[in-house]
């Protein structure tokens, strides 16, 4: 049993780095992996049905071979991700399964399916395109049934709703977890760094919930007793779409400047948990569908019928009321369409808030001298440096 | 029986004209001049190159003929250009001739790469050319050489000293080049550096030949099939053993007068 | 590696009070200025090539012109990319703040915007009247290598690159080319060949999509006068005038006396100054 918080962290940051040997580990005590692109996939239902649900993630592999399968100006995570499995990395799944977000995405699915021999192991969920109407909820309840009935046809056993409703209560937890992690950022000294707070994010959507829940626990509970790391600093948040890579998040830490990364909205972070699904009601799929319209909505998403209006940025300014950042770091896939538009809404907005910014596009590889560049001379704008 | 004559054989391509001058379906020597603005010029440059370092005068020269993306500019009287042959008939021509178990050629020309299948004869099967991102490889090999101060030999001697992998991004060759000048500045071995970009190269080119079904014997032809790094790498991502052609940058205008004589 | 030193005939290092450098490490050409208790005393351009061994470089030409030294200097501030390769820096400040102060400091406090043409990246930089940054954009990675890109142009049409700004004035007429990417553009010069496009007027093409490109960057930030430009690109004059008028503004004019390459420099020198006066 872990005693320390830097040794839990640590084991945290292991399994990020190799997932393949911890979902082998669960492979080899007889569970069932299900595979999932995007967050908006309801794991809840595959959870119920003894599967873990496993996201699948980017190796950061500069290749050029996905080019033969999918468009040269995807995003690179897209493509990392279609490599994945023509590699046969992640052979190990028993199934793969994807709620239909953007479309580099979706063409990453597709090479799986089709290129990667998932073909008959895989389900694409309908997943409405905006969510922000009366049918959004209708529509996910109907396709949530169809893909409850795929799993159960797949594993030749029906799913009751007790299981799903422990599945919730599972995920939930780690939801009020995940947050209560995040919210120790809001201190001016917070007892534990943003880099490894989103490695903690990170991890828990690769690993099995309720270890993920435990060991998160006892994580709370040391940084209770004994903060891993105190400092204070400008504070920082970023906002974007799929970053995998924590390399960035250590590098907003490791400048030549004090810096506190505080949050961090993008579908591999907050967007990921920072909702609940109704506990105990009647209808198990309608209440997993409620929780995922109140989720901060992700860009591609997120556009109101009629005003077009971005109800996400409502959203974020919340956040950025309660974390006080002082400076935003716009993340965000190159190529990637619904996040490159969503930053030049959220300009205007900064700019009212007198909060500045600076945005780097991810790719495979992280430029760290270029990316450091940027990011102090937001602090030195933020600090008000001048000779 | 067929009289054997002397022709030259001229390749226009976007960066560099070569030249080669063959008595029948025997080389006698090559020349060759950066392409520039002046086409015509350069392909007179090269021909005079070829020329002289061969003895043979214009008057001793049969005919021209052209292949390479500026074919049909360099047709001038000039020249005596008496045919011309579309880029990709002149390479699979040309590299049966060198290598008569080879199927398929990857050329790696200064601005374009393609890739040819053909048959026992040299007729073509099937035939791709690079991604739009992807251009300009041989114009890229040369500006990393310059932006470390060294010749293009130079830049592979170094990539073969290199002891770590790194990454560079392989969108295109200015964010590649972008990450290399990065890695340089976090303080990286120039040799690591010089190796992430030659293997960016060979990335892009074993991402195109992958569209053909790869034969048996598959060849590299183009100035960058020089770089030992290069078509090592290559023929690592392509899974098979591939050669070079010798002498790679004349494979076209060698093709070229093939192909002429054939017919 | 090629060096050029710059040293300023009436003063001399020995009779200062306070000797400081800055230090600008470029993805193309390392920079070095030396102040004298506040005033540009020497100079140096040096090409990158590995930066650490750059950076000795920019000082040396000036030591080999002076006799003066590192030990001698006071305080060191190392920029641009290369900065963290600088050992004998004593601290590194961003270029982008470097640039705003130097530029301030040359064209006076009524400069709000400064461009910088660099030759691997491209800063659009707000500021103050004291010279501090209140905004900036660095170039989306598309953009990447404009300033190389021009170089490696200049060598494939066979001209010389203080030349060929000229050379595109003179033309009367331009070949549009793609805007969005140099990879493009330059695959576009190649192949124009084909159409027997006169050489003026793909270079006239050339630089005016480059201008338009840096101008989709300012567009992306916005553009408050007076506008500097520094830079090497900065150099070309085709590139100064299509930008003006595609932005509908001119630029502060250079100053006769100065070199604008070393704007950025001249900023990192007189943030080792202040450090130093705050010691």
């Amino acid at each position: 049993m872990e005693k320390n918080a830097g040794k839990i962290i640590e084991k945290f940051r292991h399994i990020t780095e190799n997932p393949h040997e911890y979902a082998k580990a669960l492979k080899d005590k007889g569970h069932l992996l299900a595979g999932y692109m995007c967050t908006h996939v309801p794991e809840e239902i595959l959870y119920a049905a003894g599967f873990v649900p496993i996201r699948i993630l980017s190796a950061h592999e500069s290749q050029a071979m996905t080019r033969s399968y999918i468009h040269e100006t995807y995003c690179s995570f897209s493509h990392d991700c279609a490599y994945q499995g023509l590699q046969k990395n992640y052979g190990y799944l028993d199934m793969i399964t994807h709620a239909s977000s953007c479309i580099h995405m979706a063409e990453a699915f597709n090479v799986w399916v089709r290129f990667a021999g998932y073909e008959e192991k895989s389900y694409l969920i309908t997943y409405p395109h905006i969510i922000h109407t009366k049918h959004a909820g209708d529509i996910m309840v109907k396709s949530f049934i169809q893909f409850k009935e795929f799993v159960e046809k797949f594993e030749g056993k029906s799913i009751t709703d007790e299981e799903i409703e422990k599945a919730i209560k599972v995920y939930n937890k780690t939801r009020r977890l995940l947050k209560k992690l995040w919210e120790s950022l809001k201190a001016d000294k917070p007892p534990i760094s943003g880099a490894d707070v989103a490695t903690v994010s990170l991890a828990a959507q690769v690993m099995e919930k309720q270890e993920f829940n435990k060991m998160l626990e006892e994580l709370i509970q040391e940084l209770k007793a004994e903060p891993h790391r105190v400092f204070s600093g400008v504070r920082l948040m970023v906002t974007g779409g799929a970053c995998d890579d924590l390399r960035i998040f250590d590098l907003l830490e490791d400048l030549n400047y004090d810096t506190n990364l505080i949050f961090v909205d993008s579908c591999t972070a907050a967007r990921y948990f920072w909702f609940e699904v109704p506990e105990d009601s009647d209808d198990k799929l309608k209440a997993i569908a409620m929780g995922h319209i109140s989720r901060i909505p992700c860009p591609s998403k997120d556009t109101v019928p009629g005003s077009g209006e971005k109800k996400r940025f409502r959203v974020l300014q919340g956040y950025i009321e309660e974390f006080k950042p002082d400076g935003v770091v716009m993340l965000y896939q190159r190529f990637c369409s619904p996040q490159s538009m969503d930053i030049m809404a959220l300009k205007p907005i900064l700019k009212n808030l007198g909060i500045p910014w600076t945005e780097l596009e991810l790719d495979t590889t992280v430029p760290r001298i270029q990316f450091g560049t940027q990011l102090e001379a937001l602090i030195e704008t933020i600090n008000r440096v001048e000779p | 029986m067929k009289k054997v004559k002397i022709q030259a054989g001229l390749d226009a391509g976007h960066i560099n004209t070569k030249a080669v001058i063959m008595n029948g379906r025997e080389v006698m020597g090559y020349g060759n001049a950066p392409t520039g603005f002046d086409i015509v010029g350069a392909a007179q440059s090269a021909l005079n190159n070829a020329m002289e370092n061969t003895g043979v005068s214009l008057e001793d020269l049969e005919g021209v003929v052209a292949t390479g993306i500026f074919k049909d500019i360099i047709d001038s009287p000039s020249l005596k250009v008496t045919g011309t042959v579309p880029e990709f008939k002149s390479g699979a021509k040309g590299a049966l001739f060198l290598n008569r178990d080879s199927r398929t050629i990857i050329d790696i020309g200064g601005n374009v790469h393609k890739a040819v299948s053909y048959d026992q004869n040299g007729d073509l099967l099937d035939v791709v050319q690079n991604d739009k991102c992807a251009d300009g490889l041989g114009i890229y090999y040369t500006t990393m050489a310059k932006a470390l101060g060294l010749n293009e030999q130079g830049l592979t001697k170094l990539a073969l000293k290199s002891t770590k992998k790194l990454s560079v991004a392989i969108q295109c060759g200015l964010s590649a080049e972008t990450d290399a000048i990065d890695l340089m500045c976090q303080g990286e071995e120039i040799a690591d550096v010089a190796a992430a970009v030659l293997r960016y190269i060979a990335e892009r080119v074993a991402d195109m030949s992958t569209y053909l079904s790869l034969t048996k014997e598959v060849v590299v032809a183009g100035g960058i099939a020089r770089s030992q790094v290069i078509i090592k790498h290559i023929s690592e991502l392509l899974n098979q053993d591939i050669s070079v052609i010798e002498p790679p940058e004349y494979v076209g205008a060698i093709g070229a007068v093939i192909s002429e004589e054939e017919e | 590696m090629t060096e050029k030193a710059s040293i300023h005939k009436q003063l001399d290092w020995k009779k200062a009070k306070v000797i400081v450098a800055g230090v600008d490490i470029g993805a193309v050409n390392s920079k070095a200025l030396i102040l004298l208790d506040g005033q540009p005393y020497a100079s140096s351009h040096v090409k990158t090539l590995i930066p650490k061994e750059s950076a000795f470089g920019t000082i040396n030409a000036i030591s080999d012109k002076t006799g003066l030294k590192l030990e001698n200097i006071h305080s060191i501030v190392a920029t641009g990319i290369g900065r963290s390769q600088v050992p004998f820096a004593e601290k590194t400040v961003s270029e982008i703040a470097c640039a705003a102060a130097g530029a301030v400091n040359i064209w006076g406090p009524s400069v709000r915007t400064v461009l910088d043409l660099g030759g691997q990246s491209c800063k659009i930089i707000h500021c103050t009247d004291r010279g501090r940054v209140n905004d900036f954009l660095w170039n989306d990675k598309c953009a990447a290598g404009l300033g190389r890109s021009m170089e490696s142009f200049a060598d494939l049409v066979q001209k010389d690159i203080d030349e060929i700004g000229n050379i595109a004035l003179q033309s009367e007429e331009l070949l549009r080319l793609s805007d969005f990417c140099s990879v493009f553009a330059l695959s576009e010069v190649l192949d124009s060949k084909i159409n027997r496009v006169p050489e003026e007027q793909v270079i006239a093409g050339y630089h005016h999509a480059v201008a338009m490109r840096i101008s989709t960057l300012v567009a992306r930030i916005g553009l408050k006068t007076d506008l500097v430009i520094i830079g090497g690109l900065a150099r070309n004059p085709a590139i100064i005038k299509w930008l003006e008028e595609i932005l509908g503004v001119r630029r502060l004019a250079p100053k006769p006396a100065w070199d604008s390459t070393l704007t950025v420099a001249l900023g990192a020198a007189m943030f080792a100054d202040s450090f130093h006066r705050r010691r």
